[in-house]
């Protein structure tokens, strides 16, 4: 059967089609009937923060780093220690690469396998 | 005096400049099953934006007062700000505090004053019934 087949299905794209067009016209009827009178260019459009001023939009950010404060400081000992070894620099990475490379080398030939 | 021009109920935003809480109280007994102003659709929103009503309570503490100039400007016009209790009308008990940089007229216009320490629900619920009159007169001259 196509896949644009009208036959119900939740992933038949015309499905999701139609949803999204009756969601569209639901938003614009809502926005219709809301407030005409507020005066553009004023506080009256901006952000109701409780009477706060509002900051700008890179300070009203959440980062994902803020999110994960609790993981990072849980486990910061190990990120320390692994922030440290990655300088960004590529000759620092070939040498870990070459040393790694240098002591499973070692390890395979002591246990015979090459 | 009938109301034609405004076809809904009123919604106030209530802000709160440094009161004792007891008109706060009051303006929330205006809301219980005893007086039940929400029969008449009036309530209490969380946004100035939502309202036509602005209920000021409190002398205005020197950390709020740009926070109830930044409240009126959000607030859409037609609006009418209602100062509950003594101390928003003249300072009351806290009248020439040093913290202090009301009442609320200094720092914007107020149309009605609901005097009282604190003022009983009956007196808040005929300030928000003149509020009604006042932006029923408004309206229409903006019409």
């Amino acid at each position: 059967m196509s896949i644009l087949g009208l036959s119900y299905s939740p992933w038949s794209p015309i499905f999701w089609l139609l949803a999204f067009v009756v969601v569209m016209i639901m938003a614009y009827f809502f926005r219709r009937r809301g407030q005409k009178k507020y005066k553009k260019g004023t506080t009256q459009t901006k952000i109701f923060l409780c009477g706060e001023e509002v900051p700008e939009a890179k300070q009203r950010h959440i980062r994902a780093h803020n999110v994960y404060w609790g993981f990072f400081e849980t486990m910061k000992e190990y990120y320390d220690a692994n922030i440290k070894a990655h300088t960004g620099i590529i000759n620092d990475y070939v040498i870990w690469f070459l040393v790694v490379i240098a002591i499973s080398g070692i390890i395979l030939f002591i246990a015979g396998v090459v | 005096m009938s109301l034609n021009a405004i076809k809904r109920a009123l919604w106030a935003y209530h802000i709160n400049t440094g009161s004792c809480n007891g008109c706060d109280i009051e303006i929330l007994a205006a809301l219980t099953p005893r007086y039940d102003v929400e029969r008449f659709g009036i309530m209490l929103v969380g946004s100035p934006r939502h309202a036509d009503v602005l209920l000021v309570t409190g002398p205005v503490a020197r950390q709020m007062a740009p926070r109830l100039k930044r409240v009126y400007e959000q607030t859409p016009d037609p609006k009418v700000v209602i100062v509950v209790g003594s101390c928003g009308s003249e300072g009351g008990v806290f009248y020439e505090s040093y913290n202090l940089v009301g009442p609320v007229d200094q720092h914007i216009p107020v149309d009605i004053y609901v005097p009282g320490c604190p003022p009983r629900p009956e007196a808040i619920i005929e300030a928000v019934a003149k509020a009604w009159v006042k932006l029923e007169k408004a309206e229409q001259e903006v019409a």
